[in-house]
């Protein structure tokens, strides 16, 4: 019993930080259809932000964490000025395209300018302590990590439907043309998607880095990959639906970690992968994809 | 009676889709405080023109607006500067609540009381409007988005409406519903531009009208004369 | 045969494009030290990918991130046949279905690792082929990485990132120089052909190609599986001279060392194809001469590391911004020569 109920939590708290990246895909996919592989950087940045901060400025855990969120938000409002407007009106593949371009660039910026080893930041591990709830033993991560998530889910949603950038994100992902005919400049729409994304690119560059505790220049590489498949599954640009394919993606790790005889360990990926391409082959566009009518993005 | 000072003036406007031509050069004003109807089969370049006034197409010569030449002027800019549409086929916010739809319609403004106090003249001219305010707007009918469509172009406080097909594919009763609206309209100062294939119910409420065939104007006149241009009449509701 | 004027033309820009090739082959042998022989040569690999890349994404023009998996198929599958069994008994211990017993001459190898890729291409494919533009994109994403893990995973047969070693080398840069002139010609044919000129107009035009009768599943089917074949054919040729494979390069820096390259001369077009793995794989030669002198490293194409990838990441990214098309765009070779469209 307690087994079990340490394997959801594990669930419960993996799929919560996939979730939390999702959502970072999600919001910028909703209004302009890009895949933004670039998002993984966006993460990396934070953490070598940590890495300057700590190393510079201050030991405060708090300054640190502050910093490096504010770097991942302007980093990625930065990269849709330089990198993505020019594609903002192009077709998904030509954009994914970009984001692969950026994301390439960035991690080799990394390389050339930083270091391609790894750089321990101690700062976070006062987040990781073990705490006892309901006789188990779980990591105070893992309960900071879901309450995170719940946290962004609700202030997500009373931002979409109370405030009218909300509204206008969401009639975006619908006709972004007749949004900029309401008056609403597009330019904002545009640069508030990735403002969020990036606000959610650092929550999760804290977690990962408290987590792992150094930061090299492929750390964003994993968190982006599963983040995309979490998009796929629950379809792409359905903010709920990458909220669903987080913790489905969560589920389906964990199961395979608790089912997979231990020498199949290293074909988790494998499973994984597959798992998606068969939800693929029957939702081709997704468990909760959007409604497809796009209207001309002129 | 002295002429009303003009408010849209185009004057050899080309619109362009890639390298297609869709409009030729065409010519038209419409004058502060009236309703301009323009005619004409589909694919006459209709649409294109009010595209044109909106700034979503390519085009070439002159669109003035209160004086002003829009050629660099932004789609954004041009509807903070008081041009509003209620666009072809409605284009309603499907995954918005009728009220979302309103809010968004406002989006430049920021009188919040004065907004609410909008939403809720609506509700009352459109009681249906009122009873589905959450409700999805994709879930309503097609004379109900319509009526919505046209709301939500008026939350802005524009200074002229572009009326794009409104009564297309309407029961002939929301149609008459929908045109009494744009005569009420009419009578409390709004300037309008029509585009309609309906010539009839247009002509009625219009002050002046244009006639548009493959992309250049064919004839023009007073809606009085139209209406009276026997062969024209048939020629355009055969086409209607 | 009959040709028609397009295919008549196409013959000769396949001519033009093959004189090229060969120049460049003579060239490099006759005046290359061995080094520049080996980037030569494994210029002529990632000629070989970009051409099967291009057979697929230029046709149907849906982008296919999962190509890399495909040539390290082929060449697994033709180095497992081919390498000499006492050599496997000592590489492959473990390996099961007594693959570790036996060996093939290099022909027989090779026809069975095309075999083979063929068909494993023809079973994804057929999920690939129905799937929106970029859901297939994505589904190819997934695919990469599910035969990466089994490459990782299956030790025992493929030796994960470890080198699989022993593999007799039996190409040389004149092998490979025939091989590229083979594979050009078939692009260009199959770009001219029938199947192709419909593909193309359908990916225009999807629902009115289909109106017209035309399977355009069908036809992304035949696409995708004649690039699976060259790309077969890339592995094979890559296992062949270097004697040594692993996992590791084909996987996602290969994907889009390759990509890049496509996308810079021009998806649309063999000639764009060409173009694009020249100027990137001397470019980046250069790249990494100024990066850490001319250090030797062999045809393992660019770990992309540093500046290199830096450069290659904005290849993509101005590409996409500027000419989406590529330098290329619609052009073949004879186009430039002569103006009659």
């Amino acid at each position: 019993m307690e087994y079990i109920l340490q394997q959801f939590i594990n669930a419960l708290s993996f799929g919560a930080e996939y979730a939390l990246l999702a959502l970072g895909l999600a919001i910028v996919f909703s209004v302009m259809g890009l895949v933004n592989f670039a998002h993984g950087e966006v993460i990396a940045i934070g953490g070598y932000t940590m890495v300057a901060f700590a190393t510079l400025v201050t030991a405060n855990p708090w300054i640190i964490i502050l910093g490096s969120v504010v770097a991942a938000a302007l980093t990625s409002v930065l990269l849709e000025r330089v990198a993505f407007r020019p594609v903002r009106y192009a077709d998904p593949t030509t954009g994914l395209l970009t984001a692969f371009g950026v994301s390439i660039v960035l991690q080799n910026l990394f390389l050339l300018f930083v270091s391609p080893r790894p750089i321990a930041v101690t700062s976070l591990y006062f987040l990781d302590v073990p705490v006892d709830l309901f006789g188990i033993r779980i990591s105070s991560l893992q309960l900071f990590e879901t309450l995170a998530t719940l946290v962004v889910i609700v202030a997500l949603t009373l931002f979409l439907k109370r405030t009218i950038w909300g509204l206008a994100m969401q009639g975006a992902s619908l006709d972004f043309q007749m949004v900029r005919l309401m008056g609403i400049r597009a330019n904002r729409v545009f640069a508030l998607a990735f403002l969020i994304s990036g606000l959610l690119a650092g929550l999760a560059c804290i977690f990962i880095m408290a987590r792992r505790g150094s930061v090299d220049p492929h750390l964003g590489f994993n968190p982006v990959l599963m983040a995309f498949v979490a998009c796929v599954v629950g379809g792409f640009g359905s903010l709920p639906g990458a909220v669903l394919g987080g913790f489905l993606l969560g589920i389906v790790q964990v199961a395979m970690l608790v089912l997979l005889p231990q020498e199949y360990g290293g074909m988790k990926d494998a499973f994984v992968f597959g798992i998606i391409a068969l939800i693929l082959v029957w939702r081709p566009n997704g468990i909760l994809s959007p409604p497809v009518e796009k209207g001309d993005k002129v | 009676m002295p002429r009303p000072p003009t408010m849209l003036d185009i004057s050899d406007l080309k619109v362009f889709y890639g390298p297609i031509e869709a409009v030729h050069g065409i010519s038209l004003c419409v004058p502060e405080g009236q309703c301009v109807t323009l005619l004409g089969p589909n694919g006459a370049g209709k649409s294109s023109t009010i595209s044109a006034i909106c700034g979503t197409v390519k085009t070439s010569g002159s669109v003035k607006f209160l004086g002003q030449d829009l050629a660099n002027t932004d789609v954004e800019d041009r509807v903070r500067a008081g041009i509003s549409v209620s666009p072809e086929g409605r284009r309603v916010f499907s995954n918005l609540s009728v009220e979302a739809n309103l809010l968004l319609g406002a989006g430049i403004r920021r009188d919040r009381d004065a907004i609410r106090a909008d939403i809720e003249r609506w509700f009352r001219t459109f009681p249906i409007l009122g009873d589905r305010r959450r409700q999805m707007a994709g879930t309503l009918s097609g004379g109900e988005q319509q009526m919505l469509a046209i709301a939500r172009a008026l939350m802005s406080k524009p200074r002229i409406l572009l009326l794009d097909e409104p009564s297309l594919g309407l029961a002939p009763r929301i149609v008459s519903q929908i045109f009494e609206m744009i005569e009420q309209l009419k009578q409390d100062g709004m300037t309008i531009l029509l585009v309609e294939q309906n010539a009839r119910q247009a002509l009625r409420i219009s002050d002046y009208a244009y006639l548009l065939n493959t992309g250049t104007i064919q004839a023009e006149g007073p809606a009085s004369s139209f209406g009276q241009n026997d062969e024209l009449m048939a020629k355009l509701t055969g086409l209607g | 045969m009959t040709l028609s004027p397009t295919q008549r033309r196409g013959l000769i820009g396949a001519a033009l494009l093959s004189a090229v090739l060969i120049a460049i082959g003579v060239l490099a042998t006759y005046f290359g030290s061995r080094y520049q022989i080996r980037i030569v040569y494994g210029a002529y690999v990632n000629l070989l990918v970009v051409i099967g890349l291009q057979i697929f994404m230029g046709n149907a023009r849906i982008t296919n991130l999962s190509h890399s998996a495909f040539m390290g198929i082929g060449a697994y599958v033709a180095a497992i046949c081919v390498t000499p069994a006492a050599t496997k008994a000592i590489s492959l211990p473990a390996a099961p279905f007594g693959l570790n017993a036996f060996s093939l001459d290099p022909v027989t190898s090779a026809i069975i690792a095309i075999a083979i890729t063929a068909l494993i291409t023809a079973l994804v494919g057929l999920f690939i082929v129905r799937m929106t533009p970029i859901g297939a994109t994505i589904a190819s994403l997934a695919v990469l990485v599910i035969i990466h893990s089994i490459f990782l995973f299956r030790t025992d047969i493929f030796k994960g990132n470890q080198a699989f070693f022993g593999i007799p080398q039996v190409f040389s840069l004149t092998s490979i120089i025939v091989v590229a002139v083979i594979v050009v010609v078939l692009a260009r044919g199959f770009r001219e052909s029938r199947w192709g000129v419909q593909l193309r107009a359908s990916a225009d035009d999807e629902t009115g190609a289909a109106a017209m009768g035309v399977n355009v599943a069908r036809l992304r089917l035949i696409a995708w599986i004649l690039s699976g074949i060259v790309l077969a054919i890339a592995g094979i040729s890559y296992a062949y001279f270097l004697g040594t494979i692993s996992a590791r390069p084909f996987y996602f820096n290969h994907v889009f060392l390759t990509l890049a390259m496509l996308i810079l001369g021009g998806m649309r077009t063999v000639t764009g194809a060409v173009l694009g793995t020249f100027v990137i794989s001397f470019g980046l030669e250069v790249v990494r001469w100024l990066e850490t002198g001319p250090v030797v490293v062999g045809i393992d194409l660019p770990e992309v590391l540093g500046l290199s990838g830096v450069v290659l990441g904005l290849v993509i990214v101005l590409t996409m911004a500027f000419r989406p098309q590529g330098i290329m765009g619609d052009r073949e070779i004879e186009d430039i020569f002569s103006k009659t469209k």
